[in-house]
């Protein structure tokens, strides 16, 4: 198995997945935070963006700008096949982890 | 409305050429359409500047532990282990430092295609490991504080020298930035050109 993805990287990889076409950084930040339930900084999602593409799993293309924000470019990514392997793994490697267990788990707490 | 002006010179100065419109526009299009509603022009403002000194500390980050590890190391040395030559450690601290600056300095210029980038960073990588410095020998001294520890403080230059001497390294790092800017964007033209 490749290296497994951490939970950020897959919040991330899953919320292009979900945009499809309209994945640029602005709407991959909001929805990552929907998911995520919290705020998250932009910087945390560039850097997760700039490492996933490095690393094969991403592939990226500037777009046009808008007024708001003053005609610069968007950048839009697409998910990679090597990202949607990586993707499929760690899922695998949670449902192996998770493997016996009915959930939610029951017991004290 | 826009963001302050300087703070968005100073997030492109930290960001790769390839990525300064796309992430300012990413930035400045929240600012815009959500943050300025919600929260009024002077939180904005703010908000802004918080996210770019988010990038700022992803830039400087690894060059701000390595130097002020450094120095902090060399302090424990000098205050636990006393010595009348400080000629070795003082070389060994002041290499880290030079490699260290000049290091930022060139990565930064070689990013972003801009030699200003690599002095700035270089600048702010040495006030940022001052105040984690200043941290470090602030938590060292409630640490130990005894007679012959103090001893050792005086006879290697004393607590003055240990807070105020990372502090005094801006100008160097300036000059440092620059040298290894000219380097980072001339070794991006040629690559480049290749």
């Amino acid at each position: 198995m490749a290296d497994v993805l951490g939970s950020f990287e897959q919040a991330v990889l899953l919320a292009i997945l979900r945009l499809g076409d309209e994945a640029y950084g602005r709407a991959i930040l909001k929805e990552v935070q929907r998911r995520l339930e919290r705020d998250v900084p932009h910087g945390a999602v560039h850097a997760t963006l700039e490492r996933l593409e490095q690393k094969g799993l991403l592939r990226s293309r500037l777009g046009s700008g808008t007024p708001a924000r003053a005609g610069r470019a968007r950048r839009y990514y697409r998910v990679q096949a090597a990202g949607i392997r990586a993707l499929n793994d760690a899922r695998a490697a949670v449902e192996s982890l998770w493997d016996g267990l009915s959930w939610p788990l029951r017991g004290r707490t | 409305m826009s963001p302050p002006s300087w703070a968005d010179a100073l997030l492109r100065l930290a960001l790769p050429r390839a990525d300064q419109d796309s992430i300012s526009g990413d930035l400045l299009e929240e600012y815009r359409q959500e943050i300025l509603r919600t929260k009024g022009h002077a939180a904005a403002d703010l908000w802004y500047v918080v996210q770019v000194f988010g990038y700022v500390w992803r830039a400087t980050r690894l060059g701000a532990l390595v130097f002020s590890g450094a120095f902090l190391t060399r302090t424990v040395w000098d205050w636990l282990v006393p010595t009348a030559d400080f000629t070795t450690r003082s070389a060994v601290t002041t290499s880290v430092a030079i490699g260290t600056l000049a290091f930022v300095g060139f990565r930064a210029a070689f990013r972003s295609e801009s030699i200003l980038s690599g002095i700035v960073l270089a600048g702010l990588t040495s006030q940022i490991a001052a105040v984690l410095s200043a941290l470090g020998v602030t938590s060292m001294l409630l640490l130990w504080h005894d007679a012959a520890t103090i001893d050792a403080i005086n006879g290697s230059g004393g607590l003055g020298e240990a807070f105020v001497l990372p502090f005094m390294t801006l100008f160097p790092a300036v000059v440092l930035g620059a040298i290894s800017g000219v380097c980072g964007r001339v070794l991006r033209r040629l690559v480049h050109a290749a």
